[in-house]
């Protein structure tokens, strides 16, 4: 068993979750603060369906573009389908913007922001277990 | 890209709310001055609010696409309402005019009263968006912990 098989895709998974949670969070308290704004029209980070796709190219072993140079020896972690989703950043207006052209609905931005940080904290906490199952296979159960 | 940039944003929207609050505060207290230094009635101002890209950040080349799109808020200036005063009847004031009318200032202490539960509302959900950025942040300090 290679080494670096013991850490699988899970763990890569897990971080490019809280990564890119951690970064939606940033997107919606943004829209929070200019919730007041006029013509302001809030945005959030998709990455829903890229994780998905990038989740089956890296368990059936296949290289993103992120390499630039089929030649280069690929370095473990770095260019894999997975390393390389950053998400995407889509407009998500009210269906009725206020008479300022403000698009913001405030509650739906609570409701985001509550969901996007339990599921941040689950990853987290499946990166934990994750780890303490590592270390307890390590020390042999003891 | 990380939680400090969501708390300035965070942080800029509760100062854009503060002074916002002040404002009504200057509204309401003044509701019924009839004398400025600039002479005539109170008049009543208002925040203007702007969306402005977060700035002053080195690294914000290598933040990406995401990071490009949040905005934090400013008050980009503070307006007077340009609505004519109000005239109330009032002969024995000291500031009536000819006629017996007093110009009091446009403001609607309803109105005012109603934009100031909207400016708390606004900065609780930005305290809110504060803890929420401090809890993940705490949280991700127990990764194998």
């Amino acid at each position: 068993m290679r080494i670096e098989g013991i850490f699988g895709s899970t763990i890569e998974l897990l971080g490019k979750s809280v990564d890119l949670r951690a970064k939606n969070h940033n997107l919606i308290a943004s829209n929070i603060a200019n919730a007041e704004t006029p013509n302001f029209v809030p945005k959030a980070l998709a990455f829903d369906d890229e994780l998905q796709s990038a989740l089956k190219n890296n368990s059936s072993g296949q290289r993103s573009s992120a390499i630039p140079n089929q030649r280069h020896i690929p370095v473990r972690g770095v260019g894999t389908a997975l390393q390389s989703v950053s998400g995407k950043v889509i407009e998500t207006p009210a269906k009725t913007p206020g008479n300022d052209g403000n698009a913001v609905e405030l509650e739906n931005e609570m409701g985001k922001m509550a969901e996007n940080q339990v599921l941040f904290n689950a990853s987290v906490q499946l990166l934990t277990k994750k780890f303490d199952g590592l270390r307890t296979a390590i020390r042999e159960g003891k | 890209m990380d939680f400090f940039s969501s708390m300035t944003v965070s942080s800029s929207a509760l100062s854009a709310e503060r002074t916002r609050m002040n404002l009504i505060s200057s509204n309401l207290a003044n509701a019924s001055a009839t004398r400025t230094p600039e002479g005539g009635p109170y008049k009543r101002k208002d925040a203007v609010f702007a969306a402005t890209p977060m700035e002053g950040r080195f690294n914000r080349a290598l933040d990406g696409a995401t990071a490009q799109q949040v905005r934090k808020v400013e008050v980009t200036e503070i307006i007077e309402d340009k609505n004519p005063p109000r005239l109330q009847y009032d002969p024995s004031h000291p500031d009536a005019n000819a006629q017996g009318y007093v110009a009091m200032p446009n403001v609607n202490v309803v109105e005012e009263m109603a934009d100031m539960i909207g400016a708390t509302r606004a900065y609780e959900a930005n305290v809110t968006a504060v803890q929420a950025a401090r809890n993940m942040a705490l949280k991700t300090l127990e990764i194998g912990k």
